[in-house]
């Protein structure tokens, strides 16, 4: 009787010192959760809301703050139907998706050169293309815009895609990723006769999905949030992007808040949707791993 | 370790450098020259030697503040970034919905454009009205200025650029902790090490290559920081939050010159640029063994 | 069935851009970021007339607009037409950047806008840009906070104007902190672009001072006057010392939501606001004429945006025959119709007599007529603003007024020495 108990006891503190461990780290995932949605359900509430104005919710807060009680599409579809922002959505997926696919080839074989050759001026190359992304975008705009001019490219589709289809930052992170991968692995290929090029397609990149993905994500974006390039570089009303679609709804006489909203809304879709399709596909490996 | 093939080389890195030379320091390089010339007026613009230069070092009062300001923000932001990054990657790698959810959570910030956080920032911190003081209130804290005051605006622009990019390195981590074998953890599971011990001993030193580019390349952004100033504060209050960008942006766009801007941007390359080797060098020589 | 126009409208300019007809020339027109199916609908009747003309309306975002044309007109690429900030007129036509106008123009076209206006297109006695919009100033207040603390209305008949010694008392009676927190629920006075020189120069105006050399080069002694920091305490004052304003609301969206929301009782405000403050139902606005210093001068802020035809156009006709559209009566009187922005023209006020009866327009237009004051005009404008902009800013967060003034001088001529 006295032994049963006192495994019985033995047994639930276990339990409840699994439990007890366990707290920090729950805690810890709903202060996470609850700092990084409040500001995005908010704007998200306020996408669903009846145009009105600004801080009727927001003083004093209630739950009204965060859940409309009369919920609407009608922003989703004026932004549509009258803002065209469809068109910019398509304009902008079109340079983003060719950006990205132009530039996981350039970028990774560029990383792969710094990471497993040794070269005369090794070091200056890299250099340079540390320089590539230091340089601030917007102190080099200007200049980038004579080159661009220069080269015939002003309102193309071309002179959005082609400055961001070489990436220091890109060629950085493939060549951080691709050092580790042994290099024993590439002789032996190469003991078979195998080109640098072979190599580098059907046994470097396959292996190398993470970093593809997170180079991908990162191309991606950076064209996605693109505004002030486009306005000087592709100007034509039929190039217009989805940031440019964006920041026109705040003005200095007015502005139209719930298409804001909604238009924000609408134009995280695309890079969350990646984002989404490809942690599905590069963090199933980590689903096994002991380390929690 | 590497092959010695330098026609191999040149030929993987081509593509990519005419990309960049082309688009990136073809520009970089005039905008360097144009550090070297006076302001645009009607007339053609004079070559000035390093007076733009000598300017800002010997008497532009509000380039040194900027450039105070500009190291404090950095200084602060980028290791919180780092750390709230790799904090994030601990607690939310792994298998489960829940997890997954929190992830693309963390990430959303990346994805939404700057300008439209910066606005809904703006309006959570209004001062008087805004949700962060009525959730204050509510909590029987006083209301605080936040952007209005020259204590805490900087502050803001800190914790707003951590929550915004700490979701979007995670993602480097976690790409990082995936390409480490798991035969490494299952041995070391073997000699009985706690999954604390695990992450010490094996994955953080294992991330050495990403923490190095997470660290770098957070490092470069945060010296570069330029939209939130713009759309939050304006530099302001009195000069609090003038960053280096913000006040070259000013120079080129407003005060109409461009020979002071370049040379305040190229002093600031210059700067992350050495900033950004050493990082390099002390990771290599703390992770590498 | 508004929205079923714009859709064929929009339907109708995406097939026009696609496929432009044979021999069109396309008009390349930079404008500000106003709703795209609103400008469409000012542009529908222009499309008709001119099938020979196929136009590409960049929509630039308001804070991206000043950047995106200094760039595109440095390039060799610029815009045919482009929208201007009336005090930029001076910048862009020193630079060479626009075309003069004077011979496209007669007597009879030019006397249709006020004559302010047309002044303001003016730089070193030739006409660069064409009036496309005006705007004024007044004291907006709401009815029911003065009623509810029972404090007598404002007068609000034409010209009939409180000094602002007497705002600021009033001010003070309706700043109320019920709650004791520090955090008024209602602030006295809000003003609504509270750090532009627009709005806050006709203070310094009315105390008798000039924001610059007449010869438009220099600030010493102008925006450092006597004159100037008396002004500049008084409004010191209002954010620091009697705190019926709220400090760090820079941006006027916000401050009219402030207004529109009963959290302010004034508002110094632009006449947008007599559309705007419509989406506000709850409570009701009242207009009274813009104040000024007891014993100085009555004036008004003015100006608005212009329209003006790159230099470098190859295609000077059609250009011009669409700046002289958008600024014609049609247009502008669809704009005000649409926006509740002040039309520079005279026609539109006698043609829609139902919109500008309306008391508060009556109050304005009395304004614009009488007391309007515009902005100084130089080729450094954009640096002037900016300068004093940011010192404002500072006055208002605390700064010491003459001392803020005083580096804003000095900084403003160092940037101005280059058109001297």
């Amino acid at each position: 009787m006295q032994s049963r108990k006192c495994g019985n006891t033995t047994q639930s503190r276990a339990i409840a010192g699994r439990i007890v461990r366990a707290i920090p780290r729950e805690a810890l995932l709903l202060a996470v959760a609850a700092i990084y949605l409040l500001p995005l359900w908010w704007v998200t509430a306020s996408s669903l809301r009846p145009a009105g104005s600004l801080y009727q919710y927001a003083i004093p807060i209630s739950w009204r703050t965060f859940f409309p009680d009369e919920l609407t599409l009608a922003n989703f579809a004026n932004i549509f139907a009258k803002l065209d922002f469809g068109q910019a959505m398509s304009n902008t997926f079109l340079v983003s998706a060719i950006t990205v696919a132009l530039g996981l080839v350039v970028n990774s074989m560029a990383g792969f050169a710094l990471a497993k050759f040794d070269f005369p001026c090794k070091r200056l190359v890299f250099v340079i293309i540390l320089v590539t992304f230091i340089a601030p975008f917007d102190a080099i705009v200007i200049p980038l815009h004579q080159v661009v001019s220069d080269l015939g490219l002003i309102n193309t589709r071309a002179a959005l895609i082609l400055p961001a289809v070489g990436n220091g930052l890109a060629i950085f992170l493939f060549k951080q990723f691709f050092e580790g991968i042994p290099s024993e692995l590439l002789e032996s290929a190469r003991t078979d006769g195998a080109s640098w090029w072979r190599v580098f397609w059907q046994i470097v990149m396959p292996i190398s999905l993470p970093a593809i993905a997170t180079a991908a994500v990162m191309m991606f974006l950076f064209q996605w949030n693109s505004l002030f390039w486009p306005l000087i570089a592709a100007f034509s009303s039929r190039f217009r992007m989805v940031q440019v679609a964006v920041a026109t709804q705040i003005a200095a006489d007015q502005t139209h808040w719930a298409n804001l909203f909604a238009s924000a809304v609408m134009g995280s879709l695309p890079p969350i949707i990646l984002f989404l399709l490809l942690q599905k596909r590069y963090l199933k490996g980590i689903a096994g791993m002991k380390g929690e | 370790m590497t092959s010695r093939d330098s026609k191999a080389a040149v030929a993987f890195l081509a593509p990519a450098l005419i990309l960049l030379g082309f688009f990136r320091l073809w520009p970089a390089a005039r905008s360097l020259a144009e550090s070297l010339r006076g302001w645009s007026g009607a007339e053609a613009r004079a070559f000035v030697g390093l007076a733009n230069y000598r300017y800002l070092f010997q008497e532009d009062p509000v380039f040194w503040s900027s450039v105070q300001v500009t190291l404090k923000y950095a200084v602060i932001a980028s290791p919180i970034t780092v750390a709230a990054a790799l904090g994030l990657a601990f607690l939310l790698r792994g298998k489960g919905r829940r997890l997954s959810f929190l992830r693309t959570l963390c990430f959303l910030p990346s994805a939404v454009s700057l300008s439209v956080m910066a606005v809904v920032w703006g309006l959570m911190l209004d001062p008087y009205y805004g949700l962060a003081n009525s959730i204050l209130k509510r909590l029987g804290v006083p209301p605080q200025p936040f952007l209005s005051s020259t204590n805490q605006a900087l502050a803001c622009l800190i914790l707003i650029a951590v929550w915004r990019n700490a979701g979007y390195w995670m993602m480097f981590f976690l790409a990082g902790m995936e390409s480490i074998p798991k035969e490494v953890y299952e041995a070391s599971a073997l000699d009985g090490a706690s999954s604390q011990q695990q992450a010490w001993r094996i994955t953080i030193p294992l991330l050495a290559r990403t923490m190095s580019f997470v660290l770098v390349a957070n490092t470069t952004f945060n010296f570069v920081t330029f939209a939130p100033v713009f759309i939050l504060t304006r530099g302001g209050p009195i000069g609090s939050t003038n960053l280096l960008m913000y006040e070259a942006y000013k120079s080129a766009f407003v005060y109409l010159d461009p020979g002071r801007a370049m040379a305040m941007s190229s002093l600031t390359l210059l700067g992350v640029l050495i900033l950004s080797i050493v990082q390099l060098k002390l990771a290599r020589a703390r992770f590498e063994c | 069935m508004r929205r079923f126009t714009a859709l064929i409208i929009a339907a109708a300019a995406l097939v026009a851009v696609s496929a432009p007809a044979i021999g069109a020339t396309t008009l390349e027109v930079v404008w500000m970021g106003w709703p795209k199916n609103l400008v469409d609908m000012q542009l529908e009747d222009f499309r008709r007339a001119n099938p020979d003309i196929v136009l590409d309306v960049q929509l630039v975002p308001f804070n991206q607009l000043f950047q995106t044309l200094e760039v595109r007109l440095a390039s060799g690429r610029p815009p045919d037409v482009f929208i201007v900030d009336g005090p930029m007129t001076a910048s862009y036509a020193e630079r060479g950047y626009l075309m003069p106008l004077d011979a496209h123009l007669d007597s009879r076209e030019l006397s249709q806008w006020f004559p302010a206006s047309v002044e303001a297109c003016r730089y070193k006695g030739k006409l660069y840009t064409l009036p496309y919009a005006t705007s004024s100033v007044g004291l907006y207040f709401n009815k029911d906070i003065f009623r509810r603390y029972n404090v007598e209305l404002l007068p609000e008949d034409p010209g009939h104007r409180l000094a602002w010694e007497q705002v600021a008392e009033i001010a003070k009676r309706l700043t109320i902190d019920a709650s004791g927190d520090g955090q008024p629920e209602v602030w006295g006075l809000i003003i609504e672009q509270c750090d532009r020189p627009y709005q806050v120069v006709p203070f310094a105006e009315s105390k008798g001072g000039r924001p610059l050399s007449p010869d438009g080069t220099t600030s010493e002694g102008y925006v450092n006057s006597p004159a100037f920091v008396e002004a500049a305490t008084f409004y010191w004052k209002l954010f620091n010392d009697w705190k019926v304003s709220p400090k760090g609301i820079m941006q006027a969206p916000i401050a009219r939501e402030y207004f529109g929301n009963g959290k302010a009782a004034m508002m110094l405000g632009a006449e947008w606001n007599i559309a705007q403050l419509r989406n506000f139902s709850d409570s009701e606005f009242g207009l009274s004429p813009h104040p000024y210093f007891a014993g100085g001068r009555a004036l008004t802020p003015t100006g608005g945006w212009h329209v003006g035809i790159s230099s470098k156009t190859a295609k000077r006709d059609a250009a011009l025959r669409f700046a002289k559209y958008i600024t014609g009566h049609d247009a502008v009187a669809t704009w005000a119709k649409l926006f509740g922005n002040a039309p520079a023209r005279r026609d539109v006020y006698a043609s829609m007599k139902d919109v500008f009866a309306n008391p508060m327009w009556q109050t304005l237009i009395y304004e614009m007529e009488k007391t309007a004051s515009p902005r100084p005009v130089t080729p450094g404008y954009l640096e002037y603003e900016s300068v004093l902009k940011e010192a404002f800013s500072s006055i208002q967060y605390g700064a010491d007024p003459a001392a803020a003034l005083d580096s804003a001088a000095k900084q403003i001529d160092r940037e101005l020495r280059k058109y001297r």
